[in-house]
């Protein structure tokens, strides 16, 4: 069941790549937080960790649904772009996301080969971080770059979750706590972008 | 024996009223009236009492394409996954022999749509060899990653394996090659995001295109073709993608098997009312989409085991 969200995970990240509008990227960001959230619920049950079903709860109302929620607030309030056509061609971004895929495969596997246990999750978060950077670098606009950061949180998490059984539950408070942070941080640079709009 | 025979028979008789039922639903869903989901048998019933009309133009492929485009489909079918535990099934047909027959059929539709020499039937044709010729390394790519995943690259036998031991280890390169064989299933029998079924509108007909010439008897064995088309992919995305419930007492597994089917159905028809038709140059970003996801569940599959 854990590889099913994993699977998923990577799927939705993989179509957050390829999309040209701005709210359907919100929307995959959030699938993507969502998965994240129940796989950390599934492995919290299974292993009768408190801290990481709390940590998963959070996870899907913060991420899932509070912080796509206000950044389409916010985006309808700044006249944020919304067609937003990666700068990557889809013809390389083809070529470039399994080369990036299997690339970390091969570079994770010293990592692997110290871990017994589900040891290809490493291999799985490693890579979509790499995937969250190109969401990063393929984009001009702020709100796709933010979402790039947002998912490669997602992507520290899932590696924090999958390869110790949960990080202590205060190192993920402070995440959650930094995240919101982030995201007044993220609403001066959009109401900055307004400006330039103009 | 007889359970083979019968399931080919109820699919081919269950053929036209999934795509009916596809609009029907859809009609629901934009507060139209619905139509009845026997108007396929009915518009076949009316077309094979009309007049067959030939262009004068066209050479003697007209006469008989339309049963080269059906009859590939026809032996298709035989080459199912069972859907009932202990059928009789043929289980050495690989993924190249389901794609390359299926493109067969596509080869002899673009040439009924060359052969008149009208300016649509032209265009739809190469648009179609455009589509098709991206959709083929996909397919052969999941289906192949399917039967690895199941231990055998006969198609038949890859599904009775998945519903033996379902791949429960292996669940992300399966999700993979789930979402691929969607995006296919949609591009091969030519609904919404890839092409209209229903319009007649010049700049966005592909499927349409090609058949605007034909009347009669042959523009209703294209259209069964188009519904066993239809049919193929659904029941091969059923019985490899959602492999459960074959071990039923045989009616009940027939049973599970349609309501699988119509599920597919309604899904297709959600997507078709929430999207809309995707420009021609950007379809090639779909079916990428498609051949990237089907890459990635043989290399997650290869490489990390999952």
């Amino acid at each position: 069941m854990v590889d099913f969200y994993i699977g998923l995970f990577l799927a939705s990240l993989i179509v957050a790549l390829f999309t040209t509008r701005l709210f359907r990227l919100l929307m995959w960001y959030s699938f993507n937080s969502l998965m994240l959230g129940l796989l950390a619920l599934i492995i919290g049950i299974e292993f009768n960790d408190d801290g990481l079903i709390i940590t998963g709860v959070l996870t899907i109302i913060v991420k899932s649904l509070a912080i796509p929620y206000f950044l389409k607030k916010f985006s309808q309030q700044f006249h944020i772009v919304r067609e937003i056509q990666p700068e990557i061609k889809v013809q390389y971004a083809i070529m470039l996301i399994p080369a990036i895929l299997v690339f970390t495969f091969y570079l994770a596997e010293p990592i692997t080969n110290m871990i017994l246990n589900n040891s290809n999750h490493i291999a799985i978060s490693i890579s979509s971080l790499f995937l969250s950077l190109l969401l990063m670098m393929e984009h001009k606009n702020v709100a796709p770059k933010v979402i790039g950061f947002l998912s490669m949180e997602n992507s520290l998490f899932l590696l924090g979750v999958t390869a110790t059984e949960g990080m202590p539950m205060i190192v993920e408070l402070g995440i959650f706590f930094d995240l919101l942070m982030a995201i007044v941080v993220i609403n001066l640079l959009f109401t900055r972008e307004e400006i330039k709009n103009d | 024996m007889i359970l083979y025979l019968t399931t080919i028979l109820l699919l081919l008789l269950i053929a036209p009223i999934l795509l009916s039922f596809i609009k029907s639903l859809k009609m629901i869903w934009l507060f139209k009236r619905p139509s009845s989901i026997f108007q396929g048998y009915r518009n076949f019933s009316k077309l094979l009492t009309k007049e067959t009309i030939i262009s004068q133009e066209s050479s003697s492929i007209t006469r008989y394409a339309p049963f080269l485009v059906l009859s590939p489909l026809l032996i298709t079918m035989f080459f199912l996954p069972p859907i009932v535990e202990g059928a009789y099934y043929v289980s050495f047909v690989d993924a190249f022999t389901i794609t390359g027959l299926i493109s067969l059929s596509t080869f002899f539709l673009m040439l009924l749509g060359l052969d008149s020499a009208s300016a649509f039937g032209g265009m739809g044709s190469s648009r179609e060899a455009f589509i098709s010729a991206l959709v083929e390394p996909a397919m052969v790519l999941t289906i192949f990653s399917v039967s690895m995943m199941a231990g055998n690259l006969g198609v038949g036998q890859a599904g009775v394996n998945l519903a033996e031991h379902f791949p429960k280890e292996h669940m992300a390169s399966f999700i993979f090659a789930g979402i691929s064989f969607f995006i296919l299933l949609l591009a091969e029998n030519g609904r919404i995001p890839i092409d209209n079924p229903e319009t007649h509108l010049e700049l966005t007909m592909v499927h349409e295109a090609m058949i605007l010439d034909i009347t009669g008897v042959y523009l209703a064995i294209i259209e069964t073709a188009s519904s066993v088309k239809f049919v193929i992919f659904s029941s091969l995305f059923v019985s490899l993608f959602m492999p459960w419930g074959l071990e039923l007492y045989a009616p009940m597994a027939i049973l599970v098997f349609i309501v699988k089917l119509f599920i597919v159905a309604t899904v297709v028809a959600l997507l078709e009312v929430n999207m809309a038709k995707l420009r021609l140059f950007k379809v090639p970003n779909l079916l990428g989409i498609a051949i990237v996801f089907a890459f990635l569940s043989l290399i997650t599959f290869y490489v990390l085991g999952a």
